[in-house]
């Protein structure tokens, strides 16, 4: 048998131990606990989840693209500081509609901390038009907080990335730069950007004169002394990425379906290229099919109308309901879903569901479609009920 | 009008997950509110590029093998999940990898092959892993006998059948083990395990440590196949089943008191009011009591300064590009420490940068298809035992991430000979700030409340009913009597359901 301090001590001790618990409890002060801790405190300020902001300033990048400056209205002033290269979801109320939509940050990590995000927005669809045809200085709109992993990390790339960009795919990479100037980031950069012709340039580099940042514009529309014309062609490619290389690319799919067989071509492992995901749009046949979506809410329910051509979170954006939303491609999973009925189409390429949620009927509505009347449950965010 | 529940659960961790079932099953009504859009609390996955990671469980214990379940299969049983999770079966204990002591040493699973093992360590090895293993066996059923007599065990049977356990569940690991006066190398592959309890072998209870232990050691441990996310899925199918309801994105932030001090409701962040005279808290005293409660009673203060925070979360996600065999990477679960001594590495995570101690899993090895051909899912955790996280400022945070990541990686290069740099496809890295972020845990702790000598498992399990000093308000889960850890707290949580359907029936009469 077990013996350390004698058979009678050793018992003593096991009988007594909830007795020692309560004289201890007893001997505590009752100081009045804590309200907040500091571990909570920095992690509250990384991820506020959704903040109020105003619009500040709009001006023109081109013709046909609009900076655009928010100033946050949340309580401490300021948005997080975040990783260039990250995005923000935008919501605001058009008419009856309740919209969110992705995009890059323009701006710097240190302007976030003085309360200032600008975006980038190129007119090309209902969203951004809204933005830069309708919006006005005063506006108030409501900001989610910085997301994805589009952005250099030391342990997981190489020093050099090389940036693909094409049309407003600049953005992140905007960000970037500016990160490597306020010092927020150090690795090198080189920027290989597509634009039709040198008008369409939303953003120009050709000014910065730091060592670790090279811009290459190629021009596929126009041809011009001293840049590129083109397409962004393993040839091009083949001058900056080496097998050391980490490769970024931000712009439209064919872009990216084409950029990548490039480099292929040359050799470069297709799994080390980091390409930022795009919304998914309407599919362009069977507009004229529509549904019942029946979305539960907590204890409401809401029965909306859904075609089969719009994913199921345009229905309820549509419809006004306050459904979250975040990368818009199936990806992040914000909008994680219960399926309670229906029959429903997700494109393979935008499935990035966890395993189990295939197994036990969840979806991502922001790429999902519906085929026959659906029934789901969906987590309301209701800090977009602000605005 | 409000809503009106017999039960409402605060948090869809696995404790609240676990009473919602019970709650349910009993035929009382129930709705679960989390503040998360997803169900588990750490029991979730989350996907990078091609890769699908699991946010936290190692392993699962208790489960069995064969013929022999265990305890944690009867309560997936009794809840009528079991058949609804496909389970892997984890083939070798651990690997433990110490620098000090040179030790690299492979724990196999079951008695015999872990006793043989023993043996080729050091004389009588075989002998000192035995009496290990019975005297486990003796804790555990003797922790169970008292579970069963409803805290009334019959003095006369503890004395003739579990007169072992009686003479040392009041003694740390170190202590028994000094007066069994057990080799150092013995206690150095038996207490590998320390950091899933975090707590200093001189402080951690040796009945709570070997309960835990001795089944690893006999019958291994499971997985489920699509990561702790399945767990969690297959839990919220059954309370849906039952009937029940569960409310994500939706923040708990009062407990409604009367005048006498018990709970006729719950408030939430979105102004709604829900009607209930009963709450089961599946979140941390600490936020209950310290931010949920109008008027505090005396003794819930008193209790919860008592207590002292467990370890902090810290865990580094790698989706490497390569094999787990091109990469070297033989082992499913690594236990790599600067030394054996459990008390010196508990001191060590005080610092911000000494990466003193790692568990490490690499999923591959007990699910080959979990990630795509040719790459490798690996996982390394540590704990720190001080807010040092804490003063950390927001424009450093990232790169000390990073910073502090990289120590943890070298050293399992170190330790291993694998090579992990240069291959890594994904990384992520949770640090307590992001524990605080998903669960809302002070400072972010991972762990509950430490063991302590005189708050351990033991002495909790005998106080539940008196810790519970607000009438109709019961807390369970990870901060719970037994303690941290996925059985424990899915266990505590049922527990607590069951407590609750007393009360309910106490008011009946």
């Amino acid at each position: 048998m077990f013996k350390k301090n004698g058979v009678e001590k050793d018992i003593a001790n096991t009988l007594n131990i909830a007795r020692r618990r309560r004289e201890a409890i007893e001997a505590t002060p009752a100081t009045p606990l804590p309200k907040t801790y500091k571990v909570n405190e920095l992690s509250a300020n990384l991820h506020p989840g959704i903040i109020k902001a105003e619009i500040v300033k709009i001006e023109p990048l081109t013709s046909l693209a609009k900076r655009i400056t928010f100033r946050s209205m949340a309580p401490n002033k300021r948005f997080p500081f975040f990783k260039a290269g990250q995005y923000i979801t935008v919501s605001a109320r058009i008419g009856k509609h309740l919209v969110t939509r992705p995009y890059s940050i323009y701006s710097s990590p240190n302007q976030a901390l003085d309360g200032i995000i600008e975006i980038g927005v190129l007119q090309a669809g209902y969203f951004s038009n809204h933005l830069c045809l309708e919006a006005r200085v005063g506006d108030v709109v409501l900001i989610g907080e910085p997301s994805g992993e589009f952005y250099y990390d030391n342990l997981r790339d190489s020093s050099h990335i090389v940036a693909v960009a094409g049309g407003s795919g600049i953005t992140p990479f905007v960000s970037m730069i500016k990160a490597l100037l306020e010092k927020s980031d150090n690795f090198n950069l080189t920027l290989i950007y597509g634009v039709k012709t040198l008008n369409d340039l939303m953003y120009d580099a050709c000014n910065i004169h730091d060592p670790r940042i090279k811009q290459v514009v190629v021009l596929s529309n126009e041809q011009r002394e001293g840049y590129e014309h083109g397409f962004i062609t393993r040839d091009i490619l083949a001058k900056y990425v080496t097998s050391e290389t980490s490769v970024f690319m931000c712009g439209p799919n064919p872009m990216y379906a084409f950029v990548l067989g490039e480099l292929k071509k040359l050799g470069y492992d297709e799994h080390r290229v980091r390409m930022e995901h795009n919304c998914i749009g309407d599919l362009n046949e069977d507009s004229d099919i529509e549904y019942t979506l029946t979305v539960h809410m907590r204890d409401e329910t809401f029965t909306i109308p859904a075609r089969k051509n719009e994913t199921l979170l345009v229905a309820m954006e549509k419809a006004g309901l306050a459904a979250p939303s975040r990368c818009r491609s199936g990806y992040c999973g914000f909008c994680h879903s219960r399926l309670i009925k229906g029959n429903i189409y997700t494109p393979e390429e935008h499935d990035h569901r966890r395993a189990a949620d295939r197994k036990f009927g969840y979806v991502h509505p922001c790429a999902t479609y519906p085929h026959s009347h659906v029934e789901i449950d969906v987590p309301v965010l209701d800090a977009l009920k602000e605005i | 009008m409000n809503k009106k529940y017999d039960v409402v659960i605060i948090g869809a961790g696995n404790g609240g997950l676990a009473a919602a079932i019970g709650v349910l099953k009993a035929g009382k009504s129930c709705l679960v509110v989390e503040k998360h859009n997803l169900p588990g609390g750490f029991a979730t996955s989350f996907v990078r590029g091609r890769f699908e990671f699991e946010a936290s469980l190692h392993e699962l214990n208790g489960m069995g093998q064969g013929a022999h379940t265990g305890s944690t299969y009867a309560l997936f049983d009794e809840l009528g999940v079991v058949d609804k999770i496909d389970w892997l079966q984890i083939k070798h204990a651990f690997r433990l990898i110490t620098k000090e002591e040179g030790l690299d040493f492979t724990m196999p699973i079951g008695p015999e092959a872990c006793v043989e093992a023993c043996k080729k360590l050091c004389p009588d090895g075989d002998k000192y892993m035995q009496r290990f293993i019975d005297l486990s066996i003796n804790c555990a059923e003797a922790m169970n006998y008292i579970g069963q007599s409803k805290g009334k065990p019959d003095p006369q049977v503890m004395q003739t059948k579990y007169a072992d356990y009686l003479a040392c569940a009041s003694y740390s690991v170190d202590e028994v083990f000094e007066a069994e006066h057990f080799p150092k190398v013995m206690q150095y592959v038996i207490n590998a395990y320390w950091s899933y309890l975090g707590t200093k072998t001189s402080e951690v209870n040796f009945a709570h440590y070997a309960n835990m232990t001795y089944k690893y050691f006999l019958y291994g441990a499971v997985a489920p196949k699509l990561r702790s996310h399945e767990m969690s899925l297959a839990f919220v199918e059954r309370i849906h089943e039952l009937g029940g309801e569960i409310w994500f994105n939706t923040e708990a932030t009062k407990i409604l008191l009367d005048d006498k001090g018990r709970v006729f409701g719950v408030s939430l962040a979105n102004g709604q009011c829900i009607d209930t005279r009963h709450v089961i808290a599946n979140c941390s005293p600490h936020n209950v009591y310290g931010k949920m409660l109008n008027k505090v009673p005396e003794a819930a203060t008193k209790l919860t300064n008592f207590r002292r925070l467990a370890g902090r979360g810290f865990t580094i996600f790698l989706g490497l590009n390569k094999s787990p065999e091109a990469l070297g990477i033989t082992d499913h679960s690594y236990f790599i420490y600067d030394t054996a001594d459990a008390n010196v590495i508990y001191e060590k995570m005080k610092k911000l940068d000494s990466a003193a101690g790692q568990a490490t899993v690499c999923l591959n090895h007990v699910h080959p298809d979990c990630s795509p051909k040719g790459t490798t899912i690996l996982y390394i955790t540590s704990l720190f035992m001080d807010d040092v996280w804490a003063d950390v400022d927001e424009k450093d945070y990232h790169k000390k991430k990073n910073e502090i990541a990289a120590l943890f990686i070298r050293k399992f290069e170190e330790a291993t000979g694998a090579k992990l740099f240069g291959h890594i496809e994904e990384i992520a890295i949770a640090t307590p700030q992001t524990y605080a972020r998903y669960t809302g845990h002070p400072q972010g702790t991972i762990y509950g409340y430490e063991s302590q000598p005189n708050d351990s498992l033991m002495a909790r399990v005998q106080m539940v009913n008196e810790d519970a000093v607000v009438s109709g308000l019961r807390i369970g889960g990870g901060f719970g009597e037994r303690l941290l850890g996925f059985s424990s707290a899915y266990k505590s949580g049922l527990s607590e359901a069951k407590r609750t359907l007393r009360d309910i029936e106490k008011e009946a009469c």
